[in-house]
């Protein structure tokens, strides 16, 4: 398959058990720029762990992770934002206490000097609030509304711009059209496909396998904790990507697909 | 928890005229539990003030809104700790004791070992912030704050005994830790701090909307604060200065008030408190050290309890083994309440504090000036209270209804 760009992520033997419960198992995945991955599974086949190991919510049990072909360690979400890695979590993660500005520059606020208590640039987070906001044509009445007010659509929306924020080389997307209507779940396609022209790497958990075949350029399919099937774009049909996710052709244990 | 999300009250029975009435009343629950959590407050307050003043006119004479404003001062600076507790989402119990037992340990210091005030008072604040401190430790290791500051209380009730002297008072009258409440600012100087601190508002009110760039008039944005925070300020100089002048205390609790608002209100700190309080897992994953602000808050409440206890002892010229006790931690924790802040974390300003503090006590002294029982007293608090949360718990959910989220 074409390599796209730089190689952002690799993670090489990466497990995790919580107790006796193998969540991950020998997992390898690599991630470049420009690079659009799909993970897709059945329920409590891993996804989850394998995005908080990424996101450093979870920290592996063994195997390595590197970052741009440095290995790291992600003790916590700060480390894995500052290695350039931004996490768009299925329950978006925003507090309903807040207005929409103080939401997406949560953590990373636009502050002025050290002397006068490090206060919040109000007014330059607004401007760059409206650019982002505008930029993915994320509507909002006000934007010192409590988010908690606002519809599912525009929760989302809000939720994604805070991605692009931090200006992260690696977005990770949880499940991001769950729950959306029509329009709003062709908007954040048009979203993913976005960051991936912007040369960011995008990593895409989602049930929605016509999702996944119309933006990913690669999937990769994990079952009880390990990878089990790598697809690249266009030689795959749905019927491969069902088989490999229920492991109906597990019989022989080598599918067609894995390469 | 992050997901569910307030519902407008739209065309449901019984919460509004089902006709265009309805987004202007989500918009108004909506602002009511935003910005303009306040007005609410406010209104009762007047209304307090209008049905005592009606029973007996010297109420609102400035020897009476002096004594008030001295009688609130230490539920006030109190309930400013409370808030900061309330706000990340935890709950203090101890903090009334704690004021007693720092109020003691000053005047241990300041009296018994002659200690110069300054350092005794440093020192009683120190006690605060370390007994606070091993309480934080507790918490963020997982124990319940209700439960760490219940012990935390009763341990602290044994230690007000054991720094106490053997005949458990300390008088302080006729010394210097007396004169913190019985001093009081001069007109000309309260009239100066009062304009100073007005025309830094005003600038930086007009620099904030300079700064937008909208190209509007700078008339309601600006004009409008200015006058309302004009009014509050010089007129209640102008009250208490008829009286004997501003008392000392309460400018110590403006002048904490105005330091929180400004770090709760303008800085990032502030913000990641306000989230911490909000979604305590959304702040984690925004990489905002969580256990950090918790401990952050409990100090603060340290340093308010210490000031609250001396401001208290000097008021009343003695430490004894009543302080700190009574309905001080109680009141201070329904001023904050009545006052606006979210039992649930996350909402409310720190002028809740102060707005709380003069609900409740406003009650107490109308009720002790008209020579009613203090039965009438307990229950006009405790109803006020209770009507407080009530409407707290509507705003959040943005229903009358039950069971509507």
């Amino acid at each position: 398959m074409p390599e796209a760009g730089e190689l952002l992520l690799q993670l090489s033997q990466v497990s995790k058990y919580f107790g006796g419960v193998r969540a991950l198992h020998e997992v390898d995945l690599e991630l470049h720029r420009g690079e659009v991955v799909a993970l897709v599974g059945d329920n409590g086949a891993g996804k989850s762990t394998l995005i908080k190991v990424i996101s450093g919510v979870e920290h592996p049990d063994s195997g390595t992770i590197q970052v741009r072909g440095e290995s790291v360690r992600l003790e916590t979400p700060r480390a894995a934002q500052s290695a350039g890695i931004h996490t768009v979590h299925q329950d978006l993660s925003l507090c309903d206490n807040l207005d929409a500005v103080r939401n997406l520059f949560l953590g990373q606020e636009i502050t002025g000097g050290l002397l006068r208590g490090r206060p919040v640039s109000r007014h330059r987070m607004e401007v760059e609030a409206r650019q982002v906001l505008d930029s993915l044509a994320v509507k909002l009445r006000s934007l010192t509304t409590p988010v908690g007010g606002l519809s599912g659509g525009q929760r989302q929306g809000i939720a994604i711009c805070r991605a692009l924020i931090s200006d992260p080389s690696l977005v990770l997307l949880d499940e991001p059209t769950a729950a959306l209507g029509v329009t709003q779940r062709a908007e954040v396609l048009d979203l993913i496909l976005r960051l991936k022209a912007q040369d960011r790497g995008v990593l895409v958990i989602s049930h929605d396998l016509k999702d996944v075949q119309e933006v990913a350029d690669r999937v990769v399919v994990m079952r009880l904790g390990s990878k089990v099937a790598e697809f690249g774009r266009g030689d795959y049909s749905s019927s491969d990507l069902i088989a490999a996710i229920t492991g109906a052709h597990e019989a022989p244990r080598t599918p067609e697909g894995i390469r | 928890m992050s997901t569910q999300q307030i519902q407008p009250p739209t065309a449901a029975p019984a919460a509004a005229p089902a006709e265009a009435g309805t987004p202007m009343l989500s918009r108004m629950v909506e602002g009511l539990s935003g910005r303009y959590r306040s007005i609410p407050v406010l209104l009762v307050l007047a209304l307090i003030w209008v049905y005592f003043y009606s029973q007996n006119s010297a109420f609102l004479t400035s020897g009476n809104i002096t004594t008030l404003t001295l009688q609130i001062v230490t539920t006030a600076i109190l309930a400013l700790g409370v808030v900061f507790v309330l706000l990340v989402g935890e709950i203090d119990l101890s903090s009334a004791m704690l004021s007693g037992v720092c109020a003691t340990v000053t005047a241990q210091l300041a009296i018994k070992s002659e200690w110069p005030l300054w350092v005794a008072i440093l020192g009683g604040v120190a006690v605060g912030v370390a007994f606070v401190g091993a309480e934080v430790l507790a918490i963020i290791f997982g124990v319940p704050s209700l439960i760490v500051t219940l012990g935390g209380m009763v341990i602290l009730q044994g230690l007000l005994l054991v720094v106490l002297p053997p005949e458990f008072a300390i008088n302080v009258a006729g010394t210097d830790y007396a004169k913190i409440s019985s001093t009081y600012i001069p007109s000309g100087w309260s009239l100066a701090l009062g304009a100073a601190g007005w025309l830094i508002f005003c600038a930086t009110r007009y620099r904030t909307h300079r700064e937008r760039e909208s190209g509007t008039s700078p008339l309601v944005p600006v004009g409008v604060p200015a006058l309302v925070s004009g009014v509050v300020i010089f007129g209640s100089i102008a009250v208490l200065s008829e009286g004997p002048g501003l008392p000392l205390p309460v400018l110590i609790l403006v002048g904490m008030l105005l330091i929180a608002a400004y770090f709760t209100g303008r800085t990032r700190y502030g913000t990641h408190l306000y989230a911490v309080g909000g979604n305590r897992e959304a702040a984690q994953r925004a990489g905002i050290p969580v256990s950090r602000m918790v401990i952050y808050s409990f100090l603060v409440l340290g340093v308010c309890a210490a000031v609250a206890g001396m401001v208290e002892a000097s008021r009343l010229l003695a430490v004894s083994n009543s302080s700190g006790g009574g309905p001080l931690m109680l009141n201070a924790i329904a001023a904050a309440v009545v006052g606006g802040v979210s039992l649930f974390g996350g909402r409310g300003t720190v002028w809740a504090a102060l707005l709380g503090a003069l609900v409740i006590g406003s009650i107490n002294n109308g009720v002790q000036l008209l020579g009613l029982s203090t039965e009438v007293q307990s229950f006009a608090t405790g109803g006020v209270l209770i009507l407080a949360v009530a409407i707290d718990v509507v705003i959040t959910r943005g229903s009358l209804l039950p069971n509507r989220r």
